[in-house]
């Protein structure tokens, strides 16, 4: 299983995201949806 | 997760929404630039453990379901990877009387279907089957939108391939049936003993709602005679080009296609009276490049007063306005649409099993095998990831390349010889910038960490160096 900032770019299927360590308001252990958006 | 947002504008959004989940600015767009190919939507799906089911633009139904299911009933196992490029032979296989069924008669089928033919004996049978009795040279729409082109000129028979000793069966593929090996078309069934899948991406105008009354579709040979009459009557106001969802067919098109506008409308005399604006979810101009390609590209663009808005989240048409509407609501009116229509794979792969969590079939980078065993796929019905993490993009020269490397590798296997060739990801482009002039770029894609691209300044020398490959592929293959 690769790292994530192996390449420090984006992130693929298969790699392990430390959601703690990129300052988002995640608790707890369930799984997350994170959707990228613009024009709000 | 607001991508170049502040906090108060992500707010209001949750409260005008009345949004149960937390809407988080990315105001220097970091995260972005670190998680994502560097486009809006993109959508992350992570387990308990932090294990990433899904990175992909949009919510690719199939894929995206597919990828919620694997996360909720079986655990944190690993999402299918590329196989590993050591695969057997079959036992079994034939070796003197093999059929290798082609499905497409795109580019890559094409250069399959010659380059199997060429290898092996006349035993061995070389099927390529299509819907559409012609091949045409989707390179050359552009011109066809500008009145450079009439479509018989970039049309050819495929029916020529049996002066070849090619098989051509013109019917629908209905299904593939991997267990049978059977490939179901409207004349019955066929077997295989290899198949190699080059169906391309399927274009899906009819599922943005308006399309019809208000857009013209860049992709396809009628829109783009469509296009070409429409220019010849506009007599001045705001042309819009817009990328409705990625991925996107030759990257470098919607660019393109302003470029040649702005040609057309000069050499009208009625530039002056006219805008041209580029609306696409990208952040900058074929962002699987270094940053230095999309700079050249948006300076060229802003050169020639071409506007350019990069993310923009593309939602919906209102024909009855005229206009096309970003998520947010911002609205955008235009007396001319050009459209990229949506993108998927072919009806007949989604339901084959063959499908990806991409949306897209999985290959081994190197060799395009499947994780079925005698089954190819290449072109743009696959999905291949780049050392950093963008995908490779779809273009017809990588077609191409990597037809020639699966007829190498299937007919070195009927042959009982070792294949050592891979496809190494190496592609290049004409940027057409109208005037007679064009770019050109090239490099090596699977480059680590990044794609290695030169970049050529335009010239008139580039522009007929793509009119001579033009000419060559239509008089080669056929």
């Amino acid at each position: 299983m690769r790292v994530l900032d192996e390449s420090g770019k984006s992130v693929s299927a298969g790699t392990t995201l430390a959601l703690k360590d990129l300052g988002l308001p995640v608790r707890g252990t369930d799984a997350v949806l994170i959707v990228f958006w613009k024009g709000l | 997760m607001g991508a170049f947002e502040t906090g108060e504008a992500c707010q209001e959004w949750k409260d005008e929404y009345d949004l149960p989940f937390p809407v988080v600015p990315d105001e220097d767009g970091v995260l972005f630039r670190q998680l994502t190919s560097g486009w809006v939507p993109w959508s992350i799906l992570v387990g308990p453990d932090g294990e990433v089911f899904f990175s992909e633009n949009e919510f690719d139904e199939v894929g995206y379901s597919a990828a919620m299911a694997r996360l909720f009933e079986e655990g944190s196992q690993a999402p299918p990877q590329p196989v590993s490029t050591d695969v057997a032979p079959a036992p079994g296989r034939p070796s003197e009387a093999a059929t290798i069924v082609i499905l497409g008669g795109g580019v890559g089928g094409i250069v399959a279907a010659r380059h199997l033919r060429k290898r092996l004996g006349s035993s061995h049978r070389v099927v390529v089957v299509d819907r559409s009795p012609d091949h045409v040279f989707a390179s050359s729409f552009l011109w066809l939108m500008v009145g450079h082109r009439r479509e018989e000129q970039i049309r050819r028979p495929l029916a020529r391939l049996s002066r070849k000793g090619i098989e051509f069966l013109r019917e629908e593929v209905e299904e593939i049936d991997l267990d049978r090996r059977v490939v179901e078309t409207g004349a019955g069934e066929l077997s295989f003993d290899y198949l190699v899948v080059a169906l391309g991406a399927q274009t899906t105008p009819e599922t943005v709602e308006g399309f019809s009354e208000m857009a013209y579709d860049l992709y396809s040979s009628d829109g783009c005679r469509q296009i070409h009459s429409a220019l010849e009557a506009f007599e001045g106001g705001k042309v819009g080009i817009v990328v409705t969802s990625m991925p996107f067919k030759c990257p470098a098109a919607p660019y393109e296609a302003a470029f040649l506008v702005d040609s057309f409308l000069r050499g009208r005399g009625v530039r002056h009276k006219s805008e041209i604006h580029i609306y696409s979810p990208e952040h900058q101009p074929m962002p699987v490049a270094e940053a230095a390609l999309g700079q050249a590209i948006e300076t060229m663009l802003a050169e020639r007063a071409i506007h350019y808005h990069p993310l923009f989240a593309f939602e919906s048409l209102r024909p009855e306005t005229r206009e096309i509407v970003a998520s947010g609501g911002r609205a955008e009116r235009v007396d001319l649409l050009i459209a990229v229509p949506p993108h998927q794979a072919p009806d007949v792969v989604r339901s084959s099993g063959l499908l990806g969590v991409s949306g897209w079939i999985h290959v081994d980078p190197g060799t395009l095998r499947t994780q079925y065993e005698g089954v190819f796929a290449i072109g743009d019905v696959t999905a291949i990831r780049l050392p950093n993490g963008k995908s490779l993009p779809k273009a017809g020269v990588f077609a191409h390349d990597q037809a020639e490397l699966v007829a190498k590798q299937i007919a070195d296997e009927i042959g009982g010889r070792e294949c050592r060739g891979r496809f190494d990801g190496k592609g290049f482009c004409w940027i057409e910038i109208g005037d007679g002039k064009a770019g050109f770029a090239s490099g090596q894609f699977y480059n680590d960490p990044e794609p290695r691209l030169r970049i050529a300044r335009p010239r008139r020398i580039w522009h007929w160096g793509k009119v001579a490959f033009e000419k060559w592929w239509l008089r080669h293959w056929f």
